[in-house]
């Protein structure tokens, strides 16, 4: 696979960048016990000039609907309409998508960095459709399986595949001479190696690409149910722009948003906690 | 308590080809009889073929010509019976200091209770007891390595061997360990072989100094060691067989050893 160390670096440095710096809490900083608000003064400012812009109509509430507008349309679609069904459906495709997708990329990682007689044979097959993003077959697979949950669930579990099965091999590829070297003085037999060393000298690696998966699988949703479906919170925007319901379109925005948030941050601390042998790591 | 190995080395010679190099010539004719329970130290200058001699004694290397024994059979692979310790410690990140010490033990066959019982002797022997779950990352260099040497013992080797493990420490850490392999040379009564720059540290620890050169990496003199134990590094006798091996080294590998040592 001649572009993998590519992918590979541009996951890791997308999967950085998804990190905000509030996210780095210096370890030396935990005695203060104050919990750090720094993070939250920007969304007060943005909160404020929204409110601001809404009071002095700077621009057409039919276009940017008050906050409080959009508080009251969350609560009319969480109890008029079916907004905790949409969000559910969403995140039952974002979940068995990034179960799937991480579990098949995990496997066939590691089988594909333990043995380069796999690598070659999955190898140019793999490169090929990789480069076919995700949303580009979902119209192929819509034709097969229908417009309902599959079809999505396929899909984004191939682009959750494909940064977990590259990191994973590379990963592996990685691990140090010398610990390898180590094991033989300890006469480990090969399932050994592979439980006590490889793979644990290749979880930084994987962890790093199941986090950015996470976070690709939950934005990727949103297109997919756009593009195809009636229901799951991708639907509701788009039906929400049709029909000019900004205040539903910003909810749904917010709620987008949010739940990203709320994943990336998962995924750190299973990260951190998996990790905790790393020193100084921070993410 | 270990069983002391005798290791024989009867004519090793190595050759290392390179794509569009000649031959190098790493060994040759290496000869070599280390007595059970007798501690050994080889000193030369860089680049002369000590830690491949010792790669070929613990078996990660068997491309060479000659012989090497332990207790008259020919080594074959890696054995449990013959334990190192790198100049990096090698200790594995992701594992705590007991689980670390316990790696060695995976294909010992000895029962749970028996492995755990020889990883805590053996963490108290290197004086780390209340580290068990630390991390090596939350280890000095100093402790490291002690773990690392314990990592060595832990299954009860014929034979340890020791590349430069005290190399990267600064010189009272250095000597403080000197004092503890020493000791722990004592209580294991385990064949130690040991590589070092430091002639002080070779003088110190052993009852042979083994002198190497370069080009070809050969033995060029074996110096026996009978000052007891332990030893005072200001003694004449101690100053003076430093001076021998010093002339032994040449004038290059003496300049270059007084500096490290
Ligand atoms: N894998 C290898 N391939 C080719 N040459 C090698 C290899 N390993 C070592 N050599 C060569 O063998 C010689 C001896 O190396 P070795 O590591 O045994 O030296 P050393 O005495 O341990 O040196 P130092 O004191 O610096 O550790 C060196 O000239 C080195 O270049
Ligand atoms: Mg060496």
């Amino acid at each position: 696979m001649s572009h993998t160390s590519d992918t590979i670096e541009a996951a890791a440095v997308e999967a950085a960048t998804v990190d905000l710096p509030a996210h780095a809490e210096a370890p030396g900083r935990r005695g203060l016990q104050l919990p750090n608000l720094t993070g939250f003064i920007l969304p007060f400012i943005i909160l404020v000039l929204w409110q601001t812009a809404a009071t002095y109509k700077w621009i057409d509430p039919v276009f940017l609907p008050a906050p409080l507008t959009v508080v009251t349309a969350f609560w009319k679609m969480l109890t008029k309409q079916k907004l905790a069904f949409d969000f559910l459906a969403s995140i039952n495709i974002v979940g068995q998508a990034f179960i799937y997708g991480s579990a098949a990329a995990l496997l066939l990682g590691i089988a594909a960095g333990l043995s380069r007689k796999v690598e070659e044979f999955f190898g140019p097959t793999f490169d090929t459709i990789r480069h076919i993003p995700g949303i580009a077959w979902l119209p192929l697979i819509v034709l097969w399986l229908g417009i309902g949950a599959p079809a999505k669930i396929l899909v984004i579990a191939k682009s959750v595949f494909f940064p977990v099965f590259l990191n994973t091999l590379q990963g592996i590829r990685n691990v140090e001479k010398n610990y390898i070297e180590l094991a033989k003085v300890l006469t480990l037999t090969r399932w050994q190696l592979i439980r006590k060393v490889i793979l644990p000298a290749a979880m930084p690696s994987i962890m790093v690409s199941l986090r950015y998966a996470a976070g690709l699988a939950w934005a990727l949703v949103v297109v997919a149910e756009g593009l195809s479906g009636l229901e799951g919170l991708g639907f509701l925007i788009f039906r929400a722009q049709g029909l000019l319901l900004t205040d539903q379109l910003l909810v749904c925005m917010v709620i987008i948003g949010l739940v990203g948030f709320a994943i990336d941050r998962s995924m750190f601390l299973a990260q951190k906690r998996v990790l905790k042998w790393k020193q100084g790591y921070d993410g | 308590m270990a069983t002391p190995g005798h290791l024989t080395i009867r004519n090793v010679s190595k050759t290392y080809s390179l794509p569009g190099r000649p031959l190098v010539n790493v060994l040759s004719r290496v000869n070599l009889d280390v007595e059970p329970g007798a501690f050994v130290t080889i000193v030369g200058p860089s680049g002369c073929g000590k830690s491949t001699l010792l790669r070929l004694i613990i078996g990660l290397d068997y491309d060479y010509k000659g012989e090497i024994e332990l207790n008259d059979k020919r080594i074959v692979g890696t054995a449990l019976s013959r334990g190192i310790v790198f100049q990096d410690h090698r200790l594995l990140p992701w594992l705590t200091l007991e689980q670390n010490i316990g790696l060695s033990l995976e294909n010992s066959g000895w029962t749970r209770a028996e492995k755990d019982l020889a990883v805590r002797e053996h963490i108290a022997l290197v004086g780390l007891s209340g580290f068990e779950k630390a991390y090596p990352h939350e280890l000095s260099g100093g402790m490291a390595q002690r773990a690392a040497i314990a990592r060595g013992l832990a299954s009860r080797p014929e034979i340890l061997l020791l590349d430069e493990p005290l190399g990267a420490l600064d010189a009272l850490t250095r000597i403080h360990l000197q004092d503890e392999i020493q000791r722990i040379w004592e209580v294991e009564g385990v064949t130690m072989i040991l590589v070092t720059h430091d002639v002080e540290e070779a003088v110190f620890l052993s009852n042979k100094v083994v002198v190497m050169a370069a080009k070809p990496g050969r033995i060029v003199e074996t110096l026996d060691i009978d000052l007891p134990f332990p030893r005072d590094r200001a003694d004449p006798a101690f100053v003076a067989l430093k001076r021998r091996i010093l002339t032994a080294m040449g004038e290059d590998g003496g300049k270059t050893a007084t500096r490290a040592a």
